[in-house]
Parts: C-alpha cells; structure tokens; sequence
C-alpha cells in the first residue's frame, strides 16, 4: 500500500482482508441513520452501480472505491470507514452521475463528523486545524511558500499583514465558542 | 339505561327508547376489525360503544370481516328485524366497498344509496399505526361525523343507460389491434384509429422476440392483416381522436382523418408514385438509417398498403410544382389538394393502447449518443439486425460499415434512474439485451459481446433460460457496474468504457467497436394528448394509472374506458396481448348486456336559486351544466345528467349556492363538520380548551 493511501483511506483493504467472515458482532446497527443525521442522503437506496467510483478522480490515483465506502455504510461496516475518509475532494461528480441521486461527497462529510465526535483525528487533520487557529488559514505559511512566491513576482501572503492578525482573532473567538477546539483537541491554547 | 349482558363484543345494543328513536331514522353502525388491518391499531369496542349512544343509532355491531357473507348477512339481519333506515359502515375505503355494502343492503330491501362508509383504514389504522388511542379517538369522530352524514341521506335511484354495442380502439400496435380483434370476433363493431399510416406499432419495428427468437414482424403481420380485413372492423389509419364527450355506453368522438393526399379506396399500394418521387428523406421507422420517398409507406408489410404524402418534404407543397407522382399513378389516387376529414363516431365503450417511445439519451449526457457515430440505441440495433431493415439484416456499425466485432451494451439507460426522474424499471432492456446478443452472434459467430448491467431481471417464462444459454453458447460476458466514461479513439472510432467492475472491486476500461444503449420506455407523446381529451388519471411515471392495480388492472377510473399495452406502464409482448385479451373482456361486458347503470351522484340546480350566471358553465370539466331559458324567465343552468361526473366543481364555485351534488349537500357536510365540532368525549381526552376555542 502508497503512503498516501495509508494516510488517507486507512487501513480498509488490510482489514477486510483480514476478516473471513463478517458477523453481528462487527456491524454497527442504526449506522445508517446516524449518516443521516450529519446530512448524508439515506444510503440504503444506493443500487451499488459502481458509477460514482468510475467517475472519482481520486480513484484514478489511488485505490479508493467510492462505491465501497456506501457498501460499508449500507452493513453497518463502521468499524472499516472510520479511521477515515478524507480523501475525497468533495467536487461532487459522484453526485452528479448517481442514478439513486444520492450524494456520496456529503456522506464522505457526514462520516468524517462521525470520525471526529468518536475521537477518530488523523493527524495531518489535527495538524490543519491548529493552524487555522494559529495563523487564520489550515496551511501554514512558511519560508518555502515565500520564495516561490517571491520568484513568481507575488506578492507576499496576506497573513504576514499585521492586520490580518484582527482576522485570526476572529476565528479563534468562532472556533473557540463552536468547541470546535475541544472537539478536534487542539493543543493551542485559544485566549479569548 | 343498563348496558344489555352481552356474550362477546359483538352483541347488538338495546335499542334506544321510543323516544330517542322518534327524532330520526334509526341508524345501523358496522364496525369492521378487516382482520388486524383496524382492529390492531384502533380499539373497535370502544369505537362500537361511542357509536351505541350516538342519536338515531339503533344497532351498533362489530365484525371480524364486514364485508364476509358472515358481516352482509348481520347487516341484512339487522335491516330487517330491527328495521334500520340507514346504514354507516365503517372499514376501509368506498374505493374498495360501497359497492359491496350497496348490493348488500339493496338485498335487504333498502336503498342503495342509504349507506354511508365511513374509512378508519386509509384514512386512520394505517396512517396511525404509531398512535392507537388517538387513533380509536379519530376512529370514534369519523363514526360520529359519518352517523350524522347517514341520518341526513336520501334515496336516490341509478339510471339505466342503453350501451352502444359499438368500440373504438386508440392506437393500433400489438395491444391495439389484439383487443380489436378480440372485440369483433366476440361480432361487436369496432372502430380502430391510428396515428401513423400503417398499423403494426413498435412491434412491427423489432427483429426477433425474447425469449423463443420468433421474428416479430412474422407474426405481427397475419394480425394486421386480420385487421383490416375483417367485416366488423373499421380501421382509420393515419387519424387522430380529437374530442370525446359522453359517458359510458355513448361515447360521441370526433376523428381527424389526416389527408394522406392520396385516395385509399383508389391507391393500390404498386408504388410506382414512389418510383418516380424527387425526394428522399430519411425514414423514421428505420430511425434515420435507411431511406424513403416523400410519398411513402413506412415499411414493405404496411396495412393499410396505402401510399401517404409527407407534406414537410414533397416538392409541390414546397414549391408548387412536381407532381411527378401524380404523373406516375395509373389510378388517378394522388391528389395534392385532399383536405382533412374530420368524422363523428358514436361508441360504448374506448380501448386506449397508444403505447410507448423509448427514451432518447440526452444531448450532453455521459454516453455521448449524439457525440460518437457507433453508440446506438437498442431500436437502432433492431434495425441494422432486421432483414427487411436498411442494411438488409447485416449488422455493421455506423462509422464506416464495417461488421463490428467487439460489442458493449449500457443498461438501464433512461429507466432506474432518480436524476432523471425515470425511477421506475422498464422491464424489457434486460431481455432484448440478452435476445439482441444472441443473434448478434448467429449472425456473426465469435462477435464478442459485454452487458454492462445493474441487475439482471430475466423474470418471465423462458426468460432465465435463455439468460443462462447466451452465457453457455456465445460466452456473453456480464459486467456488474454502471459504465462512468466513453472516450472515442479518433482514427479507429472505437470505443472506450471506462467502468467499475463492482463484483471484482476494480475499475475497468475496455474497448468496443459498437455501443449499444439500452434504452428504457417512456410514455408516447400521443399519450398525453389522449389523456386530456379523455381524461385520465397518470401516474408518476406519466404512464395512465389503473382504476386498481391488483383488482382493476385494465380499467380507468372512467366507467366504460379500459387501458391495454404500453401506455398503462412497460411491458413485453405477451404482457401486452394479455392486457389488451382482458381489456377487450371487460368493454364486452357491458356492450353484452346492452345496458348499464349510472350513479345517480350527479349536480342538480335549484331553479329558485339560480341567477343565470354561467360560471358553471364555463368550470364544468366535462361540459354538462348548459343555460337554457328558465320557466319564469331569464336563463338557468341545468345540469345534463348524463355528462354529469359529480365532481362538485360548479357547487363550489356558484355564488349563488344553487348547485348541489347529491349525496354531498351543504346540509349533509355540516352535519358532518357539527358532528365533528361538537363532541363531548372530547372532554376526557384533556381538550376543554380547544373544544371552547371552536364553540
């Protein structure tokens, strides 16, 4: 298995590989449900066509199943898709070729707020959170970023403006009264 | 009062004091358990002793099935030996049973129209199967509002029509013409009109049919002909329905004879007019691939064998000379200046088969129809596989002529699918699929052939069978995924389907020479207009609804018209000739016994009251209220009985009130709204508050 995929689809294919058989004891009931209250469409109508993955651009990288994922889903399968789904880029294309016109990118998000209220954080998503609450913006700006800008005739980052820092205030106070912080378990400390 | 000493809980009630009973009819109530459809949900007994003390209630009686002959017998008993008045029945929808309930009381010697249904299954155990104490509190209204409504009934008395024995068929393809000549040969006269110059519908379009491989226009034909030969038929090809007004059993319908600029009693179908025709265009039955004149038959085995000008393409309406075609006629059948007939039929009774299109891909969709020369649609391939077709029966793709060798089918293409708003399954794709791999590979042996499918749906008779052959004989290879991409390579014009293969977990890219998708069925644009003009009720899907799905599959909701075929939702050939057996049946029915008997539900204006508006006139969906100049004067609205539906529009809508539709009067309504209002149970249930709101 690629790094990549380690890092973003876990370790899904070791593990079915590993169970011959899948009984009561490893299917989370009501998962489905739980989908839906995180805004995914009810994915007990997928017809399991496989459209949604033939059209994923991530698929033509990586060995990443869109099709698979609501499978798992649709059993109850929790403890497979957990350890999580963040590779989808969300560009809607599985929604908007699926037959069932269910919404597979949404489901990838409800799933992700399952992940994350279970304490499932991969932790480049740890890393990207507290740079949001450090510097405004998930990617961290560093000295590299600057040289490429600067051989391109760009400006700098916005970010190095000291008035940016009002900016950075600001969604410390959101994340701070969203526990967004608490939720994701970041370090950095929020003065408020 | 003391409460009699009952057996079970379905014991009769002492009846009322002489007194109580004095003020009105006295009424029956029936309750109906229909097995644990209400009874597990509402509590029938308490129901049955709310009812006990309703006024007027003499007998109040509970029933495991009302409408057994167990449950009939108890409410003829009950009519006669506690000389009950009205009747209230309360179980599942009038949909289903007044008719039952009316016969039934009828035996017992009382109007039928002294009945009243009331619906605690629909309308409560079924939507409130959550909530049962609430719903035996509604169970309990609806039997109170429907003893009111009851105690204010009327008889009314049904009204025998006299029924033309005489049918009209729309559409003629296998539906069509089958109810037609089941009709005639039962020796009624029937009347069929089709749209297109020659009969023979879809059916007469396909190669061979699923699953034995007989060839369809083979034995289509010999119907065809039966047809237009037989004494009792009269066939009015290339024609329209324009206006149907009536009621069952005398129909009145206008028929637009579309001039065919040729005279069929002259034409004799040797095609030297053809011959000598200019123009060429494409054919519409070989969908563009072949070629006809602008005076044409559609296909060789055409009936009526009749020549017909295209207006659109023929060069004298164009341009005002030509006539080479007249020219060229021995008989002196062509003439440019025919008009439009249009004919008035009287019928009993109307057939609708008017059929299906298949679905046309869209324009930017995913399986690049429009884009790329050899993706074809399942109708297409028909026609490149057909003998009498534009290639003769051999197989080529459109591209460049060559004889394909590796071919695709999509399925599911316009069927099963929510984003189109096609979310039903059109249950043929699967097996033509299957039967057009089959004689692909007859015709050219070793043609390696792929369905990419969702599922398989190889139902009918024969059907598993031949689904399991294609795989055992010609190696058809099945692929379980809805294809994602087509990409065309420009030099080879070949095709790329890039696919999951879900059952192998692997995404998939193969390449193909033809492309076949195949496509679903959809309502037929005639259809619509059909629907309006008879009105008919249309389903989601926009295919005519049935009056029942299981019990009235062939009946509409409109007495004395009966649906056959495709237009009723998709279905194979022998489906569609046994619809179109049954349809044909039930119109005989009533033209067998020469007679029927209408519902006397019908508007009735009170003189008095109206002012001559005409406001009725002009809502009225089926043209029954006319003015005409009132006894004392001035103009009233008087409703034609017969045109009359009951449908209330012209009550509804009369300022004057004037308008009554019997059995649901003003007065009859606001018995029931009273009833409903005020109820003292109420009280117990905790809703003095609102109760004080509403008095």
């Amino acid at each position: 298995m690629k790094e990549v995929e380690k890092v973003f689809i876990g370790g899904l294919k070791e593990e079915l590989m590993e169970d011959k058989v899948i009984d009561e004891s490893q299917l989370a009931p009501g998962f489905a449900e739980e989908i839906k209250k995180y805004g995914g469409k009810d994915v007990m109508t997928c017809l399991q066509c496989g459209n949604c993955t033939g059209v994923c651009p991530i698929s033509l990288k990586i060995d990443y199943k869109t099709r698979n994922i609501i499978k798992c889903c649709q059993f109850g399968l929790k403890k497979y898709i957990l350890s999580t789904r963040w590779v989808c880029a969300t560009c809607y294309r599985c929604y908007e070729h699926c037959p069932a016109d269910l919404n597979p990118a949404e489901i990838m998000i409800a799933l992700r707020h399952i992940a994350v209220r279970e304490g499932i954080i991969p932790p480049f998503v740890k890393t990207a959170a507290t740079n949001l609450v450090k510097y405004g913006q998930s990617v961290r700006p560093d000295e590299e970023i600057d040289k490429i800008r600067r051989e391109l005739g760009l400006k700098p980052v916005h970010t190095h403006d000291p008035s940016f820092k009002s900016v950075i205030r600001e969604i410390q106070v959101l994340v701070h009264a969203s526990k967004y912080d608490k939720l994701i378990g970041i370090q950095e400390e929020v003065k408020v | 009062m003391a409460e009699p000493a009952k057996q079970d809980n379905t014991g009769a009630v002492t009846p009322k004091t002489e007194d109580g009973a004095a003020a009105g009819p006295k009424i029956g109530v029936f309750i109906c358990h229909c097995g644990s459809n209400i009874a597990g949900v509402v509590d029938c007994g308490k129901v049955r002793q709310a009812a006990e003390k309703l006024p007027g209630v003499t007998v109040a009686k509970e029933n495991k099935y009302t409408c057994s002959d167990l449950g009939q017998e108890e409410i003829i008993k009950a009519i006669r030996e506690n000389g009950i008045e009205r009747v209230v029945v309360a179980s599942c929808s009038p949909r289903l049973h007044e008719p039952t309930f009316r016969k039934c009381i009828e035996r017992a010697g009382l109007n039928a129209y002294l009945l009243h249904m009331v619906n605690i299954r629909e309308q409560c155990s079924w939507v409130h199967s959550q909530e049962k104490e609430k719903a035996t509190d509604k169970a309990t209204d609806l039997v109170k509002m429907g003893v009111s409504k009851a105690s204010m009934l009327q008889p009314l008395a049904a009204r025998e029509v006299p029924v033309e024995p005489v049918s009209l068929v729309i559409g003629a393809g296998v539906a069509g013409i089958q109810a037609a000549l089941d009709l005639a040969n039962m020796g009624f006269k029937v009347n069929v009109v089709e749209t297109q110059p020659s009969i023979g519908g879809k059916m007469a379009q396909l190669d061979k049919t699923f699953p034995t491989g007989d060839c369809a226009i083979c034995i289509l034909a010999p119907k065809m002909v039966e047809l237009a030969r037989h004494p009792n038929i009269t066939l009015l090809s290339y024609s329209d329905v324009e206006e149907v007004k009536g009621h069952i059993g005398s129909y009145e319908v206008k028929v637009r004879r579309k001039s065919r600029f040729v005279h069929e009693d002259k034409c004799v179908g040797c095609g030297l007019c053809a011959e000598a025709c200019p123009v060429k265009v494409d054919n519409e039955f070989d969908l563009g691939f072949g070629q006809r004149k602008a005076i044409y038959v559609p296909f060789p085995q055409a009936v009526p064998l009749k020549y017909t000008i295209d207006k659109e393409n023929c060069l004298h309406f164009k341009s005002g000379k030509c006539l080479l075609c007249a020219k060229a006629c021995s008989n002196q059948a062509i003439d440019h200046k025919m008009q439009d007939e249009v004919i008035t039929l009287k019928v009993g009774t109307i057939i609708v088969a008017t059929g299906y299109e298949t679905y046309v891909p869209m324009r930017k969709g995913v399986y690049k129809y429009w884009e790329f020369d050899n993706v074809i649609t399942g109708l297409e391939l028909e026609r490149l596989l057909n003998a009498s077709g534009p290639t003769g029966g051999h197989l080529v793709r459109p591209s460049d002529g060559q004889v394909p060798k590796r071919i695709a089918f999509i399925q599911c293409v316009g069927s099963r699918n929510k984003k189109i708003n096609k979310n039903y399954c059109s249950r043929v794709c699967c097996m033509y699929a299957i039967k057009d791999s089959q004689i692909i590979n007859e015709h050219e042996p070793k043609t390696e052939v792929a369905v990419y499918y969702n599922d398989i749906r190889a139902f009918g008779k024969g059907f598993e069978e031949l689904y399991h052959r294609v795989r055992e004989e010609y190696g058809v290879e099945f692929i379980r995924g809805r294809p994602a991409k087509l990409t065309e390579d420009p030099n080879t014009k070949a095709i790329t389907i890039r696919a999951e293969e879900t059952l192998l977990n692997k995404i998939t890219e193969r390449e193909f020479d033809l492309v076949v998708l195949s496509t679903g069925l959809i309502p037929s644009p005639g259809s619509e207009k059909i629907g309006k003009v008879l009105n008919l009720a249309v389903s989601p899907d926009g295919f005519f609804s049935e009056a029942h799905p299981k019990l009235r599959p062939v009946d509409t909701a409109i007495d004395g018209i009966f649906l056959a075929g495709c237009c009723q939702g998709p279905k194979d050939i022998p489906d569609s000739v046994a619809q179109a057996k049954a349809a044909a049946s039930s119109a005989a029915a009533p033209m067998y016994a020469k007679k029927v008997w209408i519902e006397p539900l019908t508007a009735v204006v009170d003189q008095e009251l109206c002012v001559g508006c005409g406001l009725c006139v002009e809502l009225c969906p089926y043209g029954s209220p006319e003015l005409v100049p009132g006894e004392k004067g001035g103009m009233k609205a008087r409703a034609i009985e017969a045109l009359c539906h009951g449908c209330g529009t012209c009550a509804a809508s009369c300022p004057q009130k004037a308008i009554s539709p019997m059995q649901f009067t003003d007065t009859q309504i606001f018995s029931e709204i009273e009833a409903a209002l005020h109820e003292p149970t109420k009280k117990q249930n905790g809703k003095k508050k609102a109760e004080a709101e509403v008095s």
